[in-house]
């Protein structure tokens, strides 16, 4: 083999070489664009979520506003009795500035597992009797002044004069926590351990 | 001068090798056409790649955006889905809070002055809180006044249901339940 075969060799040799690089460089191109379009279709998939999220959070929005403003209207009724002594303080200072005459009076904490935004309701179980406008503006005044409070029973009867009149009067006021949250609904779909 | 023959060109020269066969001359041509198109390609290539890579981040830029805003709105939900329970639930208690103090009045001023209201008893449902079940108890009256009390009770708003009255002497006893109606 002359030196001129050979340098015939060494070309072929270099163009293999360089067909080679040339094909691997593509290939790397190839797969890059191949990971640019799975990328740009992973943008298009999040932005289309994205769009459903907005749909869905602008009806929701839209749907609720009522309520929520019927939450925030409530709220300061709400906010008023947090605690039983509160609501115990708000009836008996409504009686007293009635100058109403109490034979009896209870007041009971109960559980409430209905809801956890109610976890507790005060009964309060209230035995009066005085005269019968005087009783009647008293109620109307309480139902006014605890506008969250369930007259659950309201007896009234004869007195002990005809200008009197006794009054049974049972109420339910609510502690209501507005920092509760919803239940968790456990997925249908978790698996059970097996056996 | 020189000592060698210069145009001797017989004589085969033995210092010089012999001349490539006919199909690898295309040879070199070979190598230069595939450089330049090697060259060609790799920078086509090349920006190809630099283009696809730049692509690919700034597609990964907006998907991040776009699940950030998701997150937020998805939050905003659990927001709004958390006040909408606790509103639904105050509601529920509010509906059931309608005064009854008019109620009591109303029937009051149904009878006429010569009737005694010997009892009153006004009692919510415990299970159905809208509901209020209605026990009069009259002295000296007639089955006109209980008429009278429906209808006062009725301008309130509430529905009466099964009302029942029984009449023993001077003493009517009239009972009803009441159910709050829209407008």
């Amino acid at each position: 083999m002359n030196g001129k075969k050979l340098a015939c060799v060494v070309l072929m040799i270099f163009i293999g070489i360089a067909t080679y690089a040339g094909q691997i460089v593509h290939q790397k191109a190839a797969a890059k664009r191949t990971e640019a379009e799975t990328a740009e279709s992973d943008a298009n998939a999040a932005k289309s979520e994205l769009e459903i999220a907005e749909t869905r959070t602008t009806k929701l929005r839209y749907d609720s506003d009522e309520l929520r403003r019927f939450l925030t209207a409530w709220t300061p009724h709400i906010d008023r009795v947090q605690t039983q002594s509160e609501v115990e303080e708000s009836i008996l200072a409504s009686l007293r500035n009635a100058s109403m005459l109490i034979l009896s009076q209870k007041f009971e904490v109960r559980d409430n597992r209905a809801t956890p935004v109610i976890p507790k309701i005060v009964r309060a179980s209230l035995v009066l009797e005085d005269d019968y406008a005087k009783t009647l503006n008293w109620v109307g005044e309480l139902e006014r002044r605890l506008p969250l409070a369930r007259m659950m029973n309201c007896r009234i009867t004869g007195g002990e004069n005809g200008r009197q009149v006794h009054a049974e009067i049972t109420l339910e006021i609510p502690l209501i926590n507005l920092l509760a949250e919803m239940p968790v609904v456990a997925s249908a779909t978790t698996k059970k351990p097996s056996a | 001068m020189s000592q060698y023959l210069c145009h001797d060109f017989k004589t085969p020269r033995t210092d010089m090798s012999r001349r490539l066969p006919g199909s690898m001359r295309v040879v070199p041509i070979f190598f230069y056409a595939v450089a330049l198109a090697t060259a060609f390609f790799v920078f086509n290539d090349m920006r190809a790649l630099q283009q696809a890579e730049q692509d690919r981040l700034a597609a990964i830029a907006r998907k991040d955006e776009y699940l950030a805003a998701k997150t937020t709105l998805d939050s905003e939900k659990t927001t709004i889905d958390a006040e909408l329970f606790r509103a639904e639930a105050v509601a529920k208690w509010v509906e059931g809070t309608r005064v009854l103090q008019p109620i009591t009045v109303a029937i009051a001023r149904a009878v006429p002055l010569e009737t005694n209201i010997t009892e009153l008893n006004l009692e919510r449902s415990a299970d159905l809180p809208a509901q209020v079940s209605m026990l009069v108890r009259l002295n000296n009256s007639t089955l006109a006044e209980v008429a009278k009390i429906e209808s006062s009770v009725n301008r309130l708003h509430y529905r009466s249901f099964s009302p029942s009255q029984a009449k023993q002497g001077d003493l009517i006893e009239f009972r009803s339940m009441l159910v709050w109606q829209e407008h």
